[in-house]
């Protein structure tokens, strides 16, 4: 589907300044229409007596409302951005909520992101990785599809945690056998595999289950602050948690 | 007489025709899957409009949460219901996917 942020972006600054201005005034004239948001009146509303306004003609002007705003000439020069010959010709996207196609979650065009892992509170880290693995920052999130970008971890043998926690947080696997608990502190398992300590962390936060187990892939940790992925550019990753940087 | 049973069954199996294995080649499997199947869609019908809503406002917070620090997609219903805007969140969220800007200017538009 076509996504026209691209398109409408250099005109952000030009148009929202006369935006401002018409939504202000048709804020309180007519509440209830649909169309007032464009800051003008289309061709539909004018033929129809206002005061006739049922649920059913409403639904019904929506539809033939696009199909009508061919007529580009009644719409004032700086909202001629809003109506691209494109989004009227293509699909419903009023009535039928995307879904990503095929080609909409290529792994070969997925970004990658880089983060060094240096004095960062182990669980906020964890926790950003996570949302950006699963796409859950994305506006083309769906929960059954693998929209989310690749992330790679770096020094993840710096990696921070507060309190008590290097000696007393426990990490507990099972081999299934009776008596077969193992149990290591943190600062056990950073000695022997310190990739592993992010790694249990973000997979307690991606779902479980065969989409999880397949974002789980998507992330790539590293002991030293060399990664062998440089022929995807990874960028650096945003972080918006303020306390994710370990005190001094 | 077998040609009542048959006749009975054979409408059920054209339901069940498209199947997986046995649920649609056995004649009791193929009663019992289409009660399950019919069951699904009942209530399912009503968990639709449920998940989508789920959906929708999942979409918008993502692209809310981008805007700025500390905006949500709570405070931006509450900017919504304050200045009456009726848009509703499926059209937000079509409007988030095929054009970010212009939900950007909207709530901006908004939260003033």
């Amino acid at each position: 589907m076509a996504i026209l942020c691209a398109s409408t972006s250099p005109i952000f600054s030009s148009s929202s300044s006369s935006e401002r201005t018409s939504f202000a005034s048709l804020k309180k004239t007519i509440p209830s229409n649909q169309s007032s948001f464009l800051g003008f009146f289309p061709v539909l509303a004018l033929s129809k007596p206002s005061g006739v306004r049922t649920a059913t003609t409403l639904s019904l002007s929506k539809r033939n409302f696009r199909v009508c705003c061919q007529d580009l000439s009644l719409v004032p020069e700086n909202q001629r951005w809003m109506f691209e010959e494109s989004e009227a010709d293509g699909p419903d996207i009023w009535n039928n909520t995307w879904y990503p196609k095929a080609k909409d979650h290529v792994n070969t065009e997925k970004p990658w992101y880089v983060v060094d892992a240096t004095d960062k509170i182990l669980g906020r880290l964890a926790s950003t990785i996570a949302v950006h693995i699963r796409g859950k920052n994305l506006a083309t999130y769906t929960p059954s599809v693998d929209m989310g970008a690749f992330v790679i971890v770096v020094n993840a043998e710096k990696v921070a945690v507060s309190g008590k926690k290097r000696t007393q947080k426990l990490y507990r696997r099972h081999s299934g056998r009776p008596g077969g608990m193992k149990v290591e502190t943190f600062n056990q398992l950073q000695q022997r595999i310190p990739e592993r300590i992010i790694e249990h962390a973000v997979r307690g936060m991606l779902p479980k289950g065969r989409l999880g187990r397949a974002l789980f892939n998507h992330l790539k940790v590293y002991k030293g602050p060399d990664h062998p992925h440089d022929a995807q550019k990874p960028i650096e990753l945003p972080i918006r948690d303020k306390r994710v940087q370990k005190q001094r | 007489m077998t040609r009542i049973k048959r006749r009975r069954r054979t409408k059920i199996s054209l339901f069940a025709s498209s199947f997986r294995g046995a649920h649609s080649r056995l004649t009791r499997t193929i009663t019992q899957q289409r009660i399950r199947a019919l069951v699904s869609a009942h209530r399912d019908r009503d968990r639709k409009k449920r998940d989508f809503r789920r959906l929708w406002i999942t979409r918008i917070n993502a692209v809310i949460r981008g805007m700025g620090v500390s905006y949500s997609y709570s405070r931006l219903i509450n900017n919504l219901y304050k200045k009456q805007l009726l848009l509703n969140r499926k059209i937000l969220a079509q409007i988030a996917i095929s054009n970010k800007n212009c939900l950007y200017m909207i709530s901006n538009e908004i939260i003033k």
